[in-house]
C-alpha cells in the first residue's frame, strides 16, 4: 500500500520550540491513524449503531451526547445526534464497519484521507486549546474519553479528550497545515515539542 | 450570546448561523399557491419580543435548532431540535444513544 | 520643581532604577513607577497640551480616568497614541512623547488659541466655517476647504503608517464567578467565592492587586491595607481553581454574561518573553459576575482648575502612598466632602506641608475636623477657590467666602500660596459595566451620584461601585457578593451608607464655583462650564445633544471625570433636577482596546488557508497562485518570459490539441447517503437523479426556493444508496447548509445523511484528444475504452498502486476525465498521470486556461450564477424537469423571472481585436460622453486560441434574439469602448462532438 502523504510535511519540525522553561508546556504530534470513519445512525437506531461499532471494533460507547472511549490504538466518540467518529491506527476499519452497519441502521463514511489527526498533550494543553475554541476544556466539563465538535473561525474541528491532559483533534485535511502553524504559534509562549 | 444546544450544551454565538424565521410554513412541494409561496419566502414577523427562530449549530453538531428568543432583551426562552419541534416530531430522536 | 520623591514609603522598589526617555530627555525612575509617578518624582508636572486651546496640562488622576496626561509611546517605527501616563508602567528604555504641542511642550505656538478667549467655544467650527449660500465655496464646500487646515491643529496624538510588528492573541475562559476589581470588596468576594470551591477569575486593570487598599493608609485586620491585599492575593494564588489576571481591563459586558477583557501582557516589559503576545483578548463566560470596580473621584469646576499642579485629592494620596511621590511640598485642598481630609493627612504624613483646606461647607463632621487638625494648615470652611495663579505650574489660589444655599461667592478675596492644589468634588461609582449590561443608572441624591441599576440576576455589586464607600462595609459587601454569586446564603444586612470612622461619604451638592475665567468640565476635550451653558442657551436640551454639540465626555477617557459635573451644570441651567436631564448609557469598550487584539491571530501568516494535496507541487513549478475563497489554486504555470495571456493560451491550446491536466481537488464534494438519497436528490436538483444508474454521473442544477439559480455540478451514483455530489468550489459550504436545512427542517423524515468529503478526495481532471491514451497508459484494473467508460460513466481501478475512481465528464468540451483518489495519495497519482502523459505532451494548466476552455464552450460558473440569474437566463431551460416538483419549481415560473426582457446568456466577440473587460457594460450605441442605457454586462473574458479572437460571455437583454447583432462594450472606468458581436454562448464545438468522441 502506498503511504499517505501528510499535509503537515513542510511545516512539521520535530524538536523543542518556543519558550521552554523546565519542560515543554505542550507536545504536538500527528497521530496518522490508518482509518478515520464517520458513522451516522438513523433516528431511533443510535443504540444499534453503537452495538455495531462494538462488534466491529470492540469499542463500547456509553449513552449521552459526546460520550466516547479512547484506547491505545483506537478511539470513538459521538459528535452530533446519532453521529460518531472512529479512529484506528490500523487501516481497514471503514470496510469492517461497512460490513457491520446495515443500511437499516445508518451509513458509514470513510474519512481516512479527509481528516488530519493532531494530538496536543501536556500541562498547558487546555491553555493552548482555549486560544482556539470557545469550549470549557476543564475535566468536569469535558471528561476523558468524551468528544465534541466545534470550530475555530472557518476550521471545523472534532476534539476528543484522550487523557487528563491529552486531546486529539480532527481537522479537515486542507486546513491542517494552517491549523498546525497556528497551533505552533499559540504554543510558543509555553514552549512546545513536536514529536 | 450563548445558545444551549440540546446535544452539545451551551455554546457561544460564534458557532451558530441564523437560518431564518421559524414561523414560516413551506407549502406542499407541488403547490402552485403563489401567495402561500410568497408568504413563505418573503413575509417575516419581526416582532418586538419573543420570536421563533431557526439557528443552525454550524460550528458544532450542525443540527438545526428551534429557538425562542426575545428580540428586545436577547434572552433565550427555549431551545430544541427543529426535528423534534411541533407537529414534525420524529420518533425517538434524542441525544446520542438515548433512543426509545 | 515642586513635586518630588518622598524620602520613604510607597510600594516602589527603591533599590532598582529604571531609565526612560520623555520628550527626548532621559530620566530615572524606580521599579514599580508609572510614567506619571516617575515624572512627578523628577519634578515634571507639565505632561501635555490641551486639545483646543493648547493649554499646559499636568496629570490630574492616578489611573484610567486620566484626561490630561496622555502620551504617545514609541516602539521602533510604531507610535501608539493616547496612553494615560498614570497607567503606563515604566521599563528600561521606555520612550514616550507628549502630545498636541508644537514645537515643544514648554513652548507651544498653538497656545495663541487661548488668547482669543471665547472664540473657540462650543460649536465654533460648525458656526464659523459654514460657507456662503452661493459661489464656489457654498455650503459645506467651504467647510471641506477649511477642514484640512483645522485637522492639522486638532486631534490628540498622531498615528503612523508603520505596520505593527506585535502579535496578539485571543483566549477563551469559563468560570463560576468573574470578579472585576481587586480592591477590598473584590478581594473579599474572591476569597468568599473561592472558599466555596467555585472557579474564580479575579481581574484588575492595574499591575498590582489591592485597589484602594494599596494606598488608602487604612488598617485592615490589624495590618496595613497593602499587606492585607498581599496576604489575600497569596491565599488565592495557591489554588488551581483561581485565575488572577492583573493588567487586565474588563471592557465589554455582553449578552449571557459574555465578558470581553484586554490583558496587557508585555507592555510593561523592556523585552517580551519568547512567544509572548503583546495583548491577550479574553472572552470570559462566567456564570455570575461580581462588579467591584470602585468609584472615580470628581474634580470641582472652578476657574484655573486645569493648571498643572491641580489634581484630585485621592490621586495625590495614591501617588504619596503607592509610589512614594509628593505631588507638591506645600499643598492646598479644595473640597465639598470629608474624603479630602484623609488625603490631606496622608500627604502630611508623607512629608508635605498643608497650606490650607478650603471647604464649601460651613460645617463638617467631627472626624473631618480632627483630621484637619492633625494635617495642620488653615481650615477655611464656607469658602471656595475662585482662581489659581501660576504659569505652567500652579503657584497659589484665590479664595472667597462661599454661600452654600445660593451657591455663590461674595466678600473679599485672599490669596494662598501653594505649589499643589488638590480637589475633591465627590465620587462617581464606576457603573460602566452594569450600564452596558443593560439598565439605566439610578441617581442618588444623598451621594450626589449615579448608582448601578438593578442587576436582573446576572451580576452582584460590591464596594464603592454600589455607593458603599467605607472599607469595612465594602469588605462585608464583597464577602456577601462572593457568597451570593456562588449560590451561598447571604445572612448579612444591607450594608450601604455605613459611615465608617465617622467620615461622612455625602458631599455637598456643589459642582461648580462661578467666577470669571475658564473653568473646565472636560479637560481632555477642553469643554468649559460656559460651553455647557452656551449649549443650553442654543437649545440643546437632551444630554445626548449636549454631548455631541460640546463633545463633553467624548474623548478617549469617555468623560470619567467630567460626565457628572457636566450634567449637573446642564441641570442647573435648565432648572431641572439631575435625574431629569438623564445620563447617557455606557457602551463598550470601557477603555480603548487595541485593534490587534481583536484581530488576534487571524491575519498575515496565521490567516487560515485551504491547500490541495498538490499545492506544494504547483508552487514548486512556479505557478502563480490565486486565492479562491480560502483556497489557493494555480492561475497559470508561467514559463520564463511568458505573459499571463501567453501562458494560459499555451495551456489551453495544449488541451485542445493534445492533453492537459488540472487540479480540481477544490470542488465541493458531499456524500449523500441513505435509502432516500435518490429521492432527496430529485427534490433538490431541477432534473431527475432517481433514474441514474449506478456508476453513472449526471450534471445537475440547484435552485433556491425563490426560483433563482443556486449552484451546478455533477453527482455520481456510487451505489443504490450512495451518491457523491460535487459543487462549485465557491459554493460548497453554502450548498451543504442548504441541503442540511431541507433535511433537518423541511423533510426530517427522510433517511439521508450528508457528509462533506471535499477533503477526502484529490481530483485531477485530464482533458484533451489524447486524454484516453494517457489514462490507458497508467490505469490498471479496468479498461478505459469508450465501451467500458462511456460519457458520464464511472469506473474504479488503480493508478501506480493507488485506488482511483474515474468519471468521464468534461468542463473543457474535450474528451476528458476526472480522476479521484484519497487526498493523501493525490500527489502520487498526479505524478503518475503526468509521467504517463509525457509521451503525449501533457501540460498542467491553471484556472485561466480552465476559464478559457469553458468560456469557449459557453459553460456557466459563479460569474454567471450570481444569485440573480435563473436557469432560463442561463439558457438551461432543458434542465428543468416537468415531471416532478423540486426546490424552486413553483417560484421559478413567476412573472418577474420569466420576463422576456431579462438579461440572458450570450457570447460576445471583440471586433476591434482588443481584450474585453469583465464587468463592462454592453450598450446598443456608443456615445462615450453620455453613456447609453446598458443592455447587459460581460461576465467573463479571455483570448480564445480556438477562435483566434478576444471573446467573452455576457448577460444581455433579449439573449438569443440578439445573436448576430453588433453592439458595443462600454467601460468608462477603465476607458475601454469598442464594437462587439453578440453570438451564441456555444462558441466552440456547439454540437459537443469532441467530448463525446
Amino acid at each position: 500500500m502506498v503511504e499517505q502523504v501528510s499535509p503537515l510535511e513542510p511545516v512539521w519540525k520535530p524538536g523543542s520550540h518556543g519558550r521552554i522553561l523546565g519542560g515543554a508546556g505542550v507536545t504536538l504530534t500527528e497521530t496518522r491513524p490508518g482509518s478515520i470513519v464517520q458513522l451516522a445512525a438513523w433516528p431511533g437506531h443510535e443504540k444499534a449503531m453503537m452495538e455495531a461499532i462494538r462488534s466491529a471494533t470492540g469499542l463500547s460507547l456509553a449513552d449521552g451526547g459526546g460520550a466516547g472511549v479512547a484506547e491505545a490504538t483506537k478511539a470513538a466518540f459521538g459528535f452530533a445526534p446519532g453521529k460518531f467518529l472512529l479512529a484506528d491506527q490500523a487501516e481497514g476499519a471503514g470496510a469492517a464497519l461497512a460490513g457491520a452497519v446495515g443500511i437499516d441502521i445508518g451509513v458509514v463514511t470513510d474519512l481516512s484521507h479527509g481528516r488530519t489527526a493532531i494530538r496536543i498533550s501536556g500541562p498547558k494543553a487546555e491553555w493552548v486549546l482555549a486560544k482556539f475554541f470557545a469550549i470549557d476544556f476543564s475535566i468536569p466539563a469535558f471528561p476523558v474519553g468524551s468528544g465534541l465538535s466545534t470550530a475555530h473561525h472557518d476550521v471545523f474541528a472534532q476534539v476528543q479528550r484522550t487523557g487528563a491532559d491529552q486531546f486529539d483533534l480532527y481537522v479537515f485535511r486542507s486546513f491542517a497545515r494552517s491549523f498546525w502553524t497556528a497551533l505552533c504559534h499559540a504554543s510558543e509562549e509555553v514552549g512546545y515539542e513536536v514529536r | 450570546m450563548i445558545i444551549n444546544c440540546p446535544y452539545c450544551g451551551p455554546r457561544d454565538l460564534v458557532e451558530f448561523t441564523y437560518q431564518g424565521d421559524g414561523n414560516r410554513t413551506r407549502p406542499q412541494p407541488a403547490s402552485q399557491d403563489y401567495p402561500a409561496w410568497n408568504a413563505y419566502i418573503y413575509d417575516r414577523l419581526n416582532p418586538a419580543g419573543d420570536h421563533n427562530e431557526i439557528w443552525q449549530h454550524s460550528g458544532g453538531c450542525r443540527s438545526h435548532l428551534a429557538v425562542v428568543r426575545n428580540t428586545l432583551t436577547h434572552e433565550i426562552k427555549s431551545v430544541e431540535f427543529v426535528r423534534d419541534h411541533g407537529h414534525r416530531k420524529s420518533d425517538g430522536h434524542r441525544k446520542t444513544g438515548a433512543a426509545s | 520643581m515642586s513635586s518630588s520623591r518622598a524620602t520613604a514609603g510607597g510600594l516602589i522598589d527603591r533599590s532598582k532604577t529604571v531609565r526612560f526617555i520623555f520628550d527626548g530627555k532621559p530620566y530615572a525612575g524606580l521599579e514599580g513607577d508609572t510614567l506619571a509617578s516617575a515624572l512627578l518624582a523628577n519634578g515634571v508636572s507639565l505632561m501635555g497640551r490641551s486639545f483646543k486651546y493648547h493649554r499646559p496640562r499636568g496629570v490630574v488622576t492616578a489611573g484610567i480616568d486620566e484626561p490630561n496626561a496622555l502620551v504617545t509611546v514609541l516602539k521602533g517605527e510604531v507610535r501608539e497614541a493616547n496612553i494615560p501616563a498614570p497607567l503606563l508602567e515604566i521599563y528600561d528604555g521606555l520612550t514616550a512623547v507628549s502630545q498636541n504641542r508644537f514645537p515643544s511642550l514648554g513652548f507651544d505656538v498653538g497656545a495663541v488659541n487661548q488668547l482669543g478667549g471665547k472664540v473657540i467655544s462650543a460649536g465654533f467650527y460648525y458656526k464659523t466655517f459654514m460657507g456662503p449660500v452661493v459661489g464656489p465655496l457654498k455650503g459645506t464646500r467651504f467647510w471641506m476647504f477649511c477642514e484640512k487646515f483645522i485637522r492639522r491643529a486638532a486631534g490628540l496624538g498622531r498615528v503612523d503608517y508603520a505596520p505593527d510588528p506585535a502579535r496578539y492573541e485571543r483566549m477563551n475562559a469559563f468560570a463560576d464567578v468573574l470578579i472585576v476589581g481587586s480592591g477590598p470588596a473584590g478581594l473579599a468576594a474572591a476569597k468568599a467565592a473561592a472558599d466555596r470551591g467555585a472557579r474564580v477569575i479575579l481581574a484588575d486593570l492595574d499591575a498590582r492587586f489591592g485597589g484602594t487598599a494599596k494606598w488608602s493608609d487604612e488598617t485592615i485586620d490589624g495590618m496595613s491595607g497593602a499587606d492585607w491585599a498581599d496576604m489575600m492575593v497569596r491565599e488565592l494564588s495557591g489554588r488551581d481553581t483561581i485565575r488572577l489576571l492583573n493588567r487586565t481591563t474588563i471592557w465589554g459586558y455582553y449578552d449571557d454574561n459574555t465578558i470581553a477583557a484586554l490583558e496587557r501582557v508585555t507592555d510593561h516589559k523592556a523585552v517580551a518573553g519568547k512567544g509572548e503576545r503583546r495583548h491577550r483578548h479574553w472572552v470570559i463566560r462566567p456564570k455570575k459576575v461580581v462588579i467591584a470596580t470602585g468609584a472615580f473621584e470628581r474634580p470641582l469646576v472652578f476657574p484655573g482648575n486645569d493648571r498643572p499642579g491641580v489634581m484630585l485629592a485621592a490621586a495625590a494620596e495614591r501617588y504619596a502612598n503607592e509610589y512614594g511621590v509628593l505631588p507638591g511640598s506645600n499643598v492646598a485642598l479644595f473640597t465639598n466632602n470629608d474624603g479630602a481630609y484623609r488625603s490631606a493627612l496622608a500627604l502630611k504624613k508623607a512629608g508635605a506641608e498643608i497650606a490650607a483646606i478650603v471647604d464649601v461647607r460651613a460645617t463638617i463632621s467631627e472626624a473631618a475636623r480632627a483630621l484637619a487638625a492633625e494635617a495642620g494648615g488653615e481650615l477655611l470652611l464656607g469658602h471656595a477657590v475662585t482662581s489659581t495663579s501660576g504659569g505652567k505650574q500652579v503657584s497659589g489660589v484665590s479664595v472667597q467666602p462661599f454661600d452654600l444655599a445660593s451657591r455663590s461667592v461674595s466678600g473679599s478675596s485672599r490669596s494662598i500660596t501653594a505649589d499643589c492644589v488638590l480637589m475633591s468634588g465627590g465620587w462617581s461609582p464606576a457603573i460602566h459595566l452594569a450600564s452596558q449590561a443593560g439598565a439605566k443608572a439610578i441617581w442618588n441624591d444623598e451621594l450626589q451620584a449615579f448608582l448601578p441599576p438593578e442587576s436582573r440576576g446576572r451580576w452582584v455589586g460590591a464596594g464603592a461601585f454600589t455607593g458603599t464607600f467605607s472599607t469595612t462595609a465594602a469588605i462585608a459587601e464583597g464577602e456577601a457578593a462572593g457568597l451570593a454569586a456562588t449560590g451561598g446564603e447571604d445572612t448579612r444586612s444591607e450594608p450601604r451608607l455605613v459611615v465608617d470612622g465617622a467620615l461622612d461619604p455625602r458631599p455637598a451638592p456643589v459642582f461648580e464655583i462661578k467666577a470669571s475665567g475658564k473653568a473646565f468640565v472636560d479637560y481632555q476635550l477642553d469643554v468649559t462650564a460656559d460651553d455647557v451653558r452656551l449649549a443650553h442657551r442654543e437649545g440643546f436640551v437632551s444630554v445626548e445633544h449636549l454631548k455631541r454639540y460640546t463633545t463633553l465626555g467624548m474623548g478617549t477617557d469617555q468623560g470619567r471625570t467630567s460626565n457628572v459635573p457636566g450634567l449637573a451644570i446642564m441641570a442647573e441651567a435648565q432648572g431641572a433636577p439631575i435625574p431629569e436631564v438623564g445620563t447617557t448609557r455606557f457602551r463598550p469598550p470601557f477603555a480603548p482596546v487595541s485593534l490587534g487584539s481583536l484581530a488576534a491571530e487571524r491575519y498575515a501568516d496565521l490567516k487560515p488557508e485551504r491547500l490541495t494535496p498538490m499545492h506544494d507541487w504547483h508552487v514548486e513549478k512556479g505557478a502563480i497562485m490565486y486565492s479562491a475563497g480560502l483556497w489557493y489554486r494555480p492561475m497559470i504555470y508561467g514559463q520564463p518570459g511568458e505573459t499571463v495571456e501567453q501562458a494560459y493560451v499555451r495551456e489551453a491550446k495544449a488541451v485542445r490539441e493534445a492533453v492537459g491536466m488540472v487540479d480540481v481537488s477544490t470542488l465541493g464534494k458531499i456524500m449523500v447517503q441513505g435509502p432516500d438519497a435518490a429521492e432527496f436528490l430529485d427534490r433538490v436538483y431541477t432534473n431527475m437523479f432517481s433514474t441514474l444508474a449506478v456508476n453513472k454521473a449526471r450534471y445537475g442544477l440547484m435552485l433556491r426556493d425563490d426560483g433563482v439559480m443556486m449552484d451546478d455540478g455533477t453527482t455520481w451514483r456510487l451505489s443504490e444508496t450512495d451518491f457523491l455530489m460535487t459543487t462549485t468550489t465557491a459554493n460548497a459550504g453554502k450548498v451543504m447548509q442548504h441541503l442540511e436545512y431541507f433535511l433537518d427542517v423541511v423533510w426530517p423524515d427522510m433517511k439521508v445523511h450528508l457528509t462533506s468529503v471535499t477533503d477526502e478526495w484529490a481530483g485531477t481532471a485530464v482533458g484533451g484528444p489524447k486524454s484516453r491514451d494517457v489514462l490507458a497508459a497508467c490505469v490498471t484494473g479496468t479498461a478505459v475504452d469508450n465501451a467500458t467508460l462511456p460519457f458520464m460513466g464511472i469506473v474504479k481501478g488503480e493508478i501506480a498502486g493507488v485506488p482511483v475512481m474515474i468519471c468521464r465528464l468534461s468542463f473543457s468540451g474535450e474528451l476528458a476525465y476526472e480522476v479521484y483518489c484519497g487526498a493523501g495519495h493525490g500527489q502520487h497519482v498526479w505524478d503518475a498521470i503526468r509521467a504517463a502523459g509525457k509521451p503525449f505532451g501533457i501540460v498542467p494548466y491553471g484556472l485561466e486556461a480552465l476559464g478559457t476552455l469553458r468560456i469557449e464552450k459557453g459553460h456557466v460558473t459563479g460569474a454567471e450564477i450570481d444569485g440573480r440569474t435563473t436557469a432560463r437566463d442561463l439558457q438551461l431551460d432543458g434542465m428543468l424537469s416537468k415531471k416532478k416538483p423540486f426546490i424552486g419549481s413553483a417560484m421559478m415560473d413567476r412573472e418577474g423571472l420569466t420576463d422576456d426582457n431579462r438579461i440572458k446568456l450570450v457570447g460576445v466577440i471583440s471586433l476591434d481585436n482588443r481584450p474585453l473587460n469583465g464587468g463592462a457594460h454592453i450598450v446598443e450605441q456608443l456615445e462615450p460622453k453620455e453613456p447609453n442605457t446598458s443592455i447587459g454586462h460581460i461576465t467573463a473574458v479571455c483570448y480564445s486560441p480556438a477562435l483566434g479572437k478576444y471573446i467573452g460571455l455576457a448577460l444581455v437583454k433579449g439573449g438569443k434574439k440578439r445573436h448576430g447583432q453588433r453592439a458595443f462594450t462600454a467601460d468608462p472606468l477603465r476607458d475601454r469602448f469598442g464594437p462587439v458581436e453578440i453570438v451564441s454562448h456555444h462558441m466552440f464545438d456547439p454540437e459537443g462532438n469532441r467530448m463525446h468522441g
